[in-house]
């Protein structure tokens, strides 16, 4: 004979139990990562910018860059595909202004399943520098940038199909910083004038 | 008396219920009335002669690339100054209340902040049609511009490519315009 835990709870249970466990393979996966527990910097912040391109404004960019402008129809190549592009970057007047505890709230988010560590550079002179893959098995399912040095702290956090080559293009467009983390880019004519 | 109460109660309701769409169709005057309860501030205000030029004013704005081209469509400027009045701190809460009232119908593109300096720039935009609509609200320790655009999708590549330099340039071509 059933019990009331057999027939009544056990039947929702397990649903509510496959719903909340999908959810965490969900969130598991997706590359977005919360950066507001840096907001407070912003008070302390010579300045401080907050760059939000989600995936409407990805959409907007694919139909409003040109095909015929050689430099937008690299960006539409880029972006296309892309969920989300976020960047929050802190330049301080001194040094200490950051904590480890301020780069914890990132690393923890960057220690999730499926987040690789591609690139640690640790300089007194030049800065930190982090990179980190998300996996989504064979396919790359977004990168974070994690720069830092003791006036200044940028993260950057690319969701959806991306890779070093693809951020080193996006690099001065939509809002994102140089990090110079790539080879450098040829000279354009502008740049040459 | 209850089919009073009843009608008078959904009169109310109605009533409300307008406020709230006038007030999400006109952001551009919800953000400055925002910026004037926050502070304790109160907007300039631009006289019709300088509206109407406007239309037809034409201006230069230096741009990403060099290239000096008008911005914002013809007759689309919208713009509130603050001149010399207090913006004391707090702009942290202040970034929340004006994210919280503007994120259902704009996308906050790029948000500058200095703290050293006092000074906010806040560029959001939406779509309009096949064109976009551009806020861009400038906040310094003594001064304010609120400038509200629309762009062509080319002008819109700009400021996607260049958020911050451009959005000064729309600051810039707006109070241009409004001096001349």
């Amino acid at each position: 004979m059933k019990t009331l835990f057999q027939t009544k709870l056990a039947t929702p249970l397990i649903a509510l139990l496959l719903i909340a466990g999908s959810a965490v393979a969900t969130r598991a996966q997706d590359s977005r990562l919360q950066l507001n527990g840096l907001d407070h910097l912003t008070a302390k912040a010579s300045q401080s910018v907050d760059v939000n391109i989600d995936e409407k404004l990805i959409r907007i960019a694919l139909k409003v860059f040109s095909d015929n402008d050689p430099e937008e129809r690299e960006v539409k190549k880029v972006v296309a595909g892309i969920k989300g592009i976020y960047v929050k970057r802190f330049e301080f007047e001194t040094d200490g202004q950051y904590t480890a505890a301020d780069m914890e709230t990132i690393r923890t988010q960057l220690r999730g399943p499926g987040w690789t560590r591609l690139v640690n550079v640790r300089s007194q002179k030049e800065g930190n520098l982090e990179v980190y893959l998300l996996m989504n098995g064979e396919t790359v399912g977004g990168l974070t940038v994690l720069s830092s040095d003791l006036r200044e702290l940028t993260v950057v956090n690319i969701v959806g199909p991306v890779d070093l080559d693809k951020l080193a293009k996006l690099e001065g467009q939509f809002g994102i910083p140089e990090l110079d983390i790539a080879p450098a880019k040829p000279k354009s004519k502008n740049d040459e004038k | 008396m209850s089919y009073v109460k009843s009608s008078a109660a959904l009169a109310l309701v109605l009533l409300l219920a307008s406020h709230v769409v006038h007030a999400k169709g006109d952001d551009f005057n919800s953000v400055v009335k925002m910026i004037e309860q926050f502070y304790g501030v109160k907007h300039v205000g631009i006289p019709f002669l300088a509206k109407a030029g406007m239309k037809v004013a034409r201006t230069a704005a230096r741009i990403k690339g060099g290239e000096a081209k008008r911005i914002a469509e013809a007759g689309s400027i919208k713009l509130a100054v603050f001149e010399n009045q207090d913006f004391n701190g707090e702009f942290t809460k202040f970034r929340s209340t004006l994210n919280a009232a503007l994120n259902q119908t704009w996308s906050p593109l790029v948000q500058t902040l200095s703290a050293t300096d006092g000074e906010q720039v806040y560029i959001f935009m939406r779509e309009a049609g096949e064109k976009f609509n551009v806020l861009v609200i400038t906040i310094a320790q003594r001064d304010a511009t609120v400038v509200q655009v629309t762009l062509s999708p080319k002008n819109l590549a700009l400021l996607m490519k260049d958020p911050e330099g451009t959005g000064k340039a729309i600051t810039e071509e707006a109070t241009i315009i409004d001096q001349e």
